[in-house]
């Protein structure tokens, strides 16, 4: 039987195959045969058989081309066995079709699975997309430690590897067994070409993750900002859908969110305290940082704890080949940073540290303003950042990690008051002395434990406190000589929060167009809240110093909570055009013998329409245990972090959100709505008026001084990219609306959020000059922030007359805005090396028209009757600039 | 001023050192002038209203009375009292009925004054929430040396109520001493004369927290204080003297019941905010129908306990 009818006989067998279904075992097989071949190709002995035993056997000649002779001496054996022996040397099988046989090859499966990493630096690379040239529904997208798996059938396929920023790498693999690759990526040697506004949705480059959007840390470095100290939370914040205060204080509001609903990790360790200088700059030293990811809703399963967003932050590993280091100094801070292998390709370090050098800059400003009431030569502000992590590989299957990160602002401010009056001098000596910052460590250790299932366990420590410590001495010099003190009086205030936790994540890649992602975790929290205030003139209490109160705040009692979670994820591609990313977590948390638990699933479907089109729809519901409690227009680090309990309920938020995106001829355009509802979103119920009292604002009694209310937020947000080379332009419109209500706040009716902002608005263009040099212009405007302003005041007097209160009529809260915000910035970047040496120096302004927009409004209206109402501007234009030195 | 607040200010000024304090033209909300009237009443005695005219906030003259105003008072809808015209010896200006005020009864007050929109308001004196004997932690009882020689008296009070109401828990209270001033004659203390004087208090964290000051010389208690269902509240009132020749002898408590027109004003007026930049201020609570301030009763009951080892 010649090849062509082989193959004719053998399709037809196979159509047959599939269309008949066989039960049960055909008597022949068991068919008693005696048979000789000595030193045939199977081919030949299967024809053969045939012939002798008139059962017809169908196959294919190149089922058996790689096989040996075989030599088959049998009597009265049955002829299934017969058939066994003849084909052992290769994996086809075969079926009774009728009263034939018929040959088929076995469909094998094998896992192409490996890391994908920078080629120079040995950096794994999250996020980079592994694509199929043969079949777009199959792909990977490398995770958290650069690991990706993609089940394959036999044969041959051309792979394609891409990475924002590097070379697309393309391979030819032959998948005749399981595959444990290293995949090598070189970055690009020019200036990187960087998008301010990723689109949530799926590009070329990169693969998709629910409503992920990327900050590659080479656009962090290029965006115009103050004093050009690259800042991560800045480029966030030009996100469309993502709020901030005037020029960047407040912390980041996501969708209408409270900044402390926001996920922030930092190598998977949650961070409390994300900012320095109360927003101006972040923790995150750029040098450190290798890759943030964004998601303003629809955030996997296993991002939980809090309710409204994630940014998820993680540092370099660290070279693993060469030594490195880089010197970078702006206008504000300066860092250092050193890495290099310990073991070559086995084991590397990376050790970063930051500071800054505001001391002369404040006292210079403090004198110029003539701000000496407040300030003085005595005054101090820095802050600084330590990073530090180390990387083991001990083998393909296991690799170690360790983070360590410890950073913190330091205010200390020490003035005298003065006054004169005819009987004497009085002097009142005020020294303020507050600290505060985040500690976080993280133990990791990825391990493979089969092709396609890889592991992450995690111990985790996050430490965040402040300390302030006010001390006033007030002294009374009269005329005769004679000295007194009238005051010795301390006070100190402090929140404490600490969290031991454990983790461990599975990823599962059991199909090529299916992910499964589960996993547990395990935090205890400690708490401890507290202030103190004491007059030191009080007799038996002199000896006290303050320093030995903040001893005594230290040894506060602990209040301590347990929060315990369980998730799943599964992203599934099930067909070409469709993928559904669904998850669900419980989690459980338990104070005081009471115990709170949540389900939050999390639902995306998104449809990949012809000719670029995309299409989505998404829901989440999220919990979040822990709060950030104030009332102040932006977030301080000194609001209380506290614990929910059966006074304060856990936080709610649930979010629909549908979009539509276009990618097609350079052009990247989308449009998102979304509706977001907060439960029990909660607020301090502050009294400015302790005086009376002698009280000072204590932690104390926090359960009963907290209201909870509800919140909307809903918006539709619009991003539009056009790479024109060499000009990349951005642009991004959101317009959104956010409330609150609560009933102990303005009378019960709901009131704007104090971020709600109807128009927001940033155009970012990118003009690329030359090889090594580019332009980063971005135009940001904003409808200004909602404020509480009086226009009419009344007086109160009590009932004898001895006491006059001016009472301002606040008819609504939020119920004014302020002028509209806007700014333009210009960067100039430019990198210039040769061999190991790497010079970088962005040359910029900040506000390039000095707008003066406005920070907050103070009307004076104790000042007679040219009482007036005062705009406070934060940041006029400024200079930027910052040289970077790497080698 | 806070620690918080202070620390906030300080690092605020400082950032701001940019010269980027300016003046600029705001368009602060204009709200047309309207009648004011705050009145805050108790059984037993006359209804005192004082009335005024509402001003710019960036007026700083002092506030307009309109001496022709026409404030009378109604109960169910019935005429009841046209109040007269009162300034006292301190020159305070209030218009005042001749009738009394009756507990659980709503008052509703209105205010004509020609040119601006007739004002209106309703509430009344809820039925009081009696105190229990309060105790004085004698054991507790110490005294506190001051400069200038002269000592404080620091004593634990237990101020309970008779019972806990169920809901309504709006109450408010004031401390007052009495000092009695001594001449020595012939080596022996003689009293000469007595005053009185508010009493400031120590107390824990949560309590502090959770009290008001108030332009009433009475502390707000929020009504969160009471979620413990504990119907006792613990003070240490401190009373400052002149062991030379004074000494202290009682401690006067004023326990108001309070309408929920009366509680949530004051709160408000708590949460109102210093005029510090950057503060959230909470909406007044206003129930003057047409216009602006408060009209609300209350109720009283007092108690008095002896200093020990001063009688």
């Amino acid at each position: 039987m010649d090849m062509a009818i082989r193959v004719f006989v053998l399709s037809v067998a196979l159509f047959s195959w599939s269309l008949i279904s066989l039960k049960g075992q055909n008597p022949l097989q068991d068919q008693a045969v005696d048979f000789t071949c000595l030193n045939c190709l199977p081919s030949d002995a299967l024809i053969q058989l045939s012939r002798q035993t008139g059962i017809n056997i169908v196959f294919n000649d190149r089922f058996f081309q790689s096989c040996p002779p075989v030599s088959v001496t049998v009597q009265r054996t049955p002829f299934s066995k017969i058939l066994e022996t003849i084909i052992a040397c290769t994996s086809v099988s075969y079926r009774w079709v009728g009263d034939q046989v018929v040959f088929y090859r076995k469909i094998q499966k094998f896992t192409l699975s490996g890391y994908i990493q920078d080629a120079e630096t040995g950096e794994r690379l999250i996020g980079a997309s592994v694509r199929l040239f043969s079949n777009a529904m199959a792909g990977a997208t490398s995770n958290e430690y650069g690991f990706f798996s993609l089940p394959l059938e036999q044969g041959f396929y051309r792979i394609a590897v891409n990475y924002i920023g590097y070379q697309q790498e393309q391979r030819t693999l032959e998948m005749n067994a399981d595959r444990l690759l290293t995949i090598r990526l070189s970055p690009n040697s020019a200036l990187p070409e960087v998008l301010i506004t990723a689109l949530p949705v799926d590009d070329q480059e990169t693969g998709p993750e629910g409503n992920r959007q990327n900050l590659p840390a080479a656009a962090m470095k290029q965006i115009p900002v103050p004093g050009g100290e690259a800042d991560l939370l800045r480029l966030a914040a030009l996100q469309s859908g993502v709020q901030t205060g005037v020029d960047g204080l407040g912390g980041l509001h996501v969708r209408g969110g409270n900044a402390d609903q926001n996920l922030i990790l930092l190598d998977d360790v949650p961070v409390y305290n994300p900012h320095h200088a109360l927003g101006l700059f972040s923790v995150f030293n750029p040098a450190t940082v290798s890759n943030a990811r964004l998601w303003k809703g629809d955030f996997p399963a296993r991002y939980s704890g809090r309710a409204s967003s994630v940014l998820d932050v993680r540092t370099r590993d660290g070279h693993f080949r060469e030594y490195h280091s880089d010197v970078s100094a702006g206008l504000f801070a300066v860092s250092a940073t050193v890495e290099g292998p310990l073991v070559q390709d086995t084991c590397s370090f990376l050790l970063s540290g930051r500071t800054t050098y505001f001391g002369p800059w404040i006292v210079l400003f403090s004198k110029r303003e003539n701000l000496l009431t407040f300030s003085g030569e005595n005054i101090t502000y820095r802050f600084h950042d330590l990073n530090f992590k180390l990387n083991y590989v001990f083998s393909a299957k296991n690799r170690l990690y360790f983070s360590y990160y410890q950073g913190g602002d330091v205010f200390k401010n020490m003035f005298e008051q003065r006054t004169i009056d005819p009987e004497g001098l009085f002097t009142d000596e005020y020294t303020l002395d507050s600290e505060w910052g985040n500690a976080i460590a993280a133990l990791r250790w990825n391990h493979l434990l089969r092709k396609n299932l890889f592991t992450n366990t995690t111990l985790r420590f996050s430490r965040f406190y402040y300390q302030s410590k006010l001390g006033l001495l007030s002294n009374f010099l009269s005329a005769s000589g004679k000295d007194n003190l009238l005051a010795n009086y301390g006070q100190i205030y402090q929140t404490v929060i600490r969290d031991w936790s454990g983790k461990t994540d599975f990823s599962y890649f059991p199909t090529h167009n299916l992910t499964l992602r589960w996993g547990l975790a395990y935090t205890f929290h400690t708490f401890q809240p507290g202030a103190l205030s004491i007059n030191f003139l009080v007799p038996g209490q002199s000896p006290i110093t303050i320093d030995s109160l903040s001893k005594v705040l230290l040894n506060n009692e602990r209040l301590g909570a347990d929060e315990g979670e369980a998730y799943v994820d599964a992203e599934w591609r099930f067909s070409k055009n469709w993928r559904l990313d669904a998850g669900l977590n419980y989690s459980i948390f338990q104070i005081r013998n009471n115990t709170f638990d949540a389900i939050q699933p999390r639902l995306r479907l998104q449809r990949s329409g012809p000719s670029g089109w995309q299409h989505w729809v998404g829901f989440h519901r999220s919990a979040q245990y822990l709060h950030q409690i104030g009332s102040f227009n932006i977030s301080l680090p000194f609001e209380l972090w506290v614990p929910t309990t059966t006074k304060v309920p856990p936080e709610l938020v649930w979010q629909v959100s549908g979009g539509a995106a276009l990618v097609r001829s350079g052009w990247n355009v989308s449009l998102e709505s979304y509706y977001k509802r907060f439960e029990r979103v909660l607020t301090f119920l502050s009294s400015n008026t302790a005086l009376f009292t002698g009280g000072a604002e204590d932690a104390s009694g926090w359960e009963d001084r907290v209201s909870a209310g509800t919140g909307t937020g809903y918006g539709i947000e619009f991003n539009l990219e056009k790479r024109m080379r060499p000009t990349t332009v951005n642009f991004s419109y959101s317009w959104s609306k956010a409330t609150r209500q609560f009933s102990d706040i303005n009378s019960g009716r709901a009131f704007p959020f104090r971020f709600d902002r109807r128009h927001d608005i940033t155009i970012n263009v990118q003009q690329r000059i030359a090889k090594w040099l580019n332009i980063n212009l971005v135009w940001a405007f904003a409808t200004g922030n909602p404020i509480t302003l009086s226009g009419v005041k009344y007086q109160h007097h009590a009932p004898n007359g001895d006491i006059e209160r001016n009472v301002y009529v606040y008819t609504d809260v939020n119920g004014f805005r302020l002028p509209a915000y806007h700014r333009l910035d210009i960067a100039f970047n430019a990198q210039y090396g040769k061999g190991r040496l790497m010079h970088a120096i962005q040359l910029g302004v900040y506000n390039v028209y000095n707008r003066a927009n406005p920070f907050f409004l103070y009307v004076d209206s104790g000042s007679g009757s040219n009482a007036k109402a005062i705009q406070y501007t934060l940041l006029p234009l400024l200079p930027s600039f910052r040289y970077e030195l790497k080698f | 001023m806070s620690l918080k607040y202070h620390t906030l200010l300080t690092f605020i000024l400082l950032l701001l050192g940019w010269r980027c304090v300016r003046e600029t033209d705001i368009n602060l909300p204009v709200e047309p002038t309207k009648i004011v009237a705050v009145s805050h009443f108790a059984p037993g005695n006359p209804i005192q209203v004082e009335v005024s005219l509402s001003q710019s906030i960036t007026d700083a003259g002092d506030p307009v009375i309109p001496f022709n105003a026409d404030v009378s008072i109604a109960v169910g809808g019935k005429f009841l009292d046209k109040l007269f015209r009162v300034t006292d010896d301190g020159g305070r200006i209030y218009w005042e009925s001749r009738d009394l005020v009756e507990t659980n009864t709503e008052y509703t007050l209105a205010v004509r004054v020609a040119g601006l929109d007739l004002i209106e308001a309703h509430s009344l004196a809820p039925e009081p929430i009696r105190l229990s004997n309060t105790r004085v932690d004698t054991q507790g009882v110490r005294l506190i040396e001051l400069t200038g020689g002269k000592l404080a008296l620091q004593v634990p009070l237990e101020i309970s109520m008779a019972n806990l109401p169920a809901k309504d828990r709006y109450f408010a209270f004031g401390l007052r001493h009495e000092i009695e001033i001594f001449e020595i004659i012939d080596g022996e203390p003689v009293p000469d004369e007595y005053y009185e004087a508010s009493s400031k208090f120590l107390a824990d964290g949560r309590t502090l927290a959770l009290v008001y000051d108030t332009p009433e010389k009475v502390v707000l208690v929020d009504q969160n204080f009471w979620s413990s269902e504990s119907k006792t509240i613990w003070l240490d009132a401190l009373i400052p003297f002149d062991p030379a020749y004074e000494r202290p002898r009682r401690i006067f408590i004023e326990w108001r019941t309070l309408s929920e027109d009366f509680y949530r004003y004051h709160l408000s007026l708590a949460r109102q905010g210093s005029n510090i930049p950057l503060n959230d201020p909470d909406a007044l609570y206003n129930n003057i129908v047409g216009g602006y301030g408060n009209f609300s009763g209350y109720s009283v009951s007092n108690d008095t306990v002896a200093i020990p080892g001063f009688n």
